[in-house]
């Protein structure tokens, strides 16, 4: 569990990033953070992993405040997918990458082979590649790869689909779906992308300057164009098309509903009001 | 602070010509070389230290004086125990660990290393990169490409400083051991740093290389800046001090 209390957080002479934030992540959730560019995203989620500690109040993980806690012994617990790949990968075949996060960690020689060969499986990568001249979706993958072969109970997503073309970014969340689905893997995906939002998390914090804006299960917040418009970003088109339409379309989220949707009002009789 | 970020300002310093200041710091970096007195180089410091403060640079020159001091106090202590010659000041047993040559060779090179660098640090605080890019292609002809080599070897230093702040972030945050306390563990700590600092920096520089080419690199030529740097009387007075300042150094 991950839990924010009274979280302050600012650089000295500047104006607070962070004035006082407050929420709790349960085991097994799916979550969303959501805001607009400097809104405090990418602060938040280094906060919730101690590579940075609040300037007053606590960052609890499982009860341990991350300002007492080793940020190596924070790392066996919370996995953290940057951006851009680039800046993990260390190692010259893919092989040597997935095993150097175990190996750190001191996980016994046969174990960390075992876990590799069925990292490099599950991912579908070749071990013997070398790394930094492979393409950015590779790349992204395999740096996914290496973060979720230490098994953390929580995994933070920085904007992961960045830079990748569909099929390579459904097939990273699908992954982590999974994981979350079968495992209980904890998920906090930092993103702009509401399609991707709405089809796979199953709650979203919005923030704005610092501040939750809005906190509330995916459905509900999709519907709240005013709180997605204060967090710039633009709606998924579904919902909002469905908003739109009235209280008949109110269950209204995927493409298919909408069509079911649509063909039962052209049954009725005239289009939907 | 970054210590070699550019600092505006209007002070006679600021108004020099690039190349006096270049040439300048180079004068003032000999004085202090040739010097053997520990009072000249304190002289010399303290110098410097008011110079900035007519300029304006004061409080910029003190954090740089701290800092240079924590590099001095390294070379003081390597020097005080590796230089053997004097008389024995303090000896365990009949092991000597230091003598009087020691503390004095000590004392005059770190003095030397704050003297040297304190000038070479503010020309950065002075000058900006352009414009030191724009007189040497201007008065000393030098080639465009190699003042652009000089300048933007500067100039990337802040962003490399950044991005190895971000990699150590993402290597802490895979369970990289970066707080240990031993000292041999964490130099071995070091390859998940460097490697992807110098993958990420071939990169930049094949990026950069390519949108300096489609920007028209190669047509530069000395006639492409609209900026002249023309010498003024000021720069004399300041080039002939530091040489006063060599001949004075030279005879104490």
């Amino acid at each position: 569990m991950l839990a924010f209390e009274h979280v302050h957080f600012e650089y000295p002479e500047t104006p607070p990033i962070i004035p006082d934030l407050s929420f709790t992540i349960g085991d097994g959730d799916f979550v969303a953070l959501i805001g607009s560019n400097g809104a405090g995203k990418s602060t938040v989620s280094r906060l919730a992993n101690g590579l940075l500690l609040p300037t007053s109040g606590k960052v609890l993980l499982d009860g341990a405040d991350t300002r007492t806690t080793r940020t190596s012994a924070i790392a066996r617990k919370v996995g953290f997918l940057f951006q851009n790949p680039d800046r993990q990968i260390c190692q010259n075949t893919v092989r040597e990458e997935l095993a150097f996060g175990l190996k750190v960690q001191g996980v016994p020689e046969e174990e960390v082979k075992a876990r590799t060969e069925e990292a490099l499986r599950d991912f579908s990568l070749d071990g013997d590649w070398f790394p930094f001249t492979r393409s950015r979706g590779e790349r992204q993958r395999i740096a996914l790869a290496s973060v979720l072969i230490c098994r953390p109970k929580m995994v933070i997503l920085d904007e992961p689909t960045t830079g990748l073309d569909y099929k390579e970014c459904i097939a990273i969340m699908d992954y982590i779906t999974r994981l979350n689905r079968e495992t209980g893997l904890t998920v906090l995906m930092v993103s702009h992308d509401m399609e991707l939002v709405q089809q796979y998390a199953k709650r979203v914090l919005v923030l704005t300057n610092g501040q939750l804006q809005g906190d509330g299960p995916v459905t509900e917040i999709m519907k709240d164009l005013s709180i997605l418009e204060k967090a710039h970003v633009r709606p998924a088109q579904i919902p909002a098309l469905a908003l739109r339409f009235g209280d008949r379309f109110k269950d209204v989220y995927t493409v298919d509903e909408m069509a079911a949707a649509l063909k039962a009002a052209a049954k009725k009789g005239g289009a939907p009001a | 602070m970054n210590l070699l970020q550019y600092q505006p300002g209007e002070s006679f310093l600021h108004k020099l010509n690039p190349v006096t200041k270049l040439l300048a710091v180079f004068l003032y970096c000999v004085a202090c070389i040739i010097s053997d007195s520990i009072f000249v180089e304190l002289g010399l410091i303290f110098l410097m230290l008011i110079i900035c403060f007519f300029a304006g640079l004061g409080k910029r020159a003190l954090s740089l004086t701290k800092n240079l001091l924590i590099l001095g106090g390294m070379m003081f202590i390597l020097q005080l125990l590796f230089v053997r010659t004097g008389t024995p000041l303090l000896k365990i047993g009949s092991l000597c660990i230091f003598t009087t040559g020691g503390v004095f060779s000590a004392l005059l090179l770190s003095c030397r290393i704050i003297a040297t660098m304190l000038p070479m640090m503010l020309l950065f605080a002075i000058t900006q990169m352009t414009d030191l890019c724009g007189a040497m292609v201007k008065r000393l002809h030098i080639p465009y490409r190699y003042a652009f080599i000089v300048t933007t070897a500067f100039r990337f230093v802040p962003l490399f400083t950044s991005e190895f702040h971000d990699i150590e972030d993402a290597q802490k945050a895979r369970g990289v051991e970066y707080d240990t306390k031993n000292i041999f563990k964490k130099i071995g700590l070091v390859v998940p740093l460097v490697v992807p600092l110098l993958m990420s920096s071939l990169k930049k520089v094949d990026a950069g290389a390519m949108s300096a080419e489609v920007r028209g690199f190669n047509l530069r030529t000395v006639r492409s800046g609209y900026r002249d740097y023309p010498f003024a009387a000021g720069d004399g007075v300041c080039i002939a001090l530091t040489v006063v300042l060599i001949i004075i150094s030279a005879l104490l």
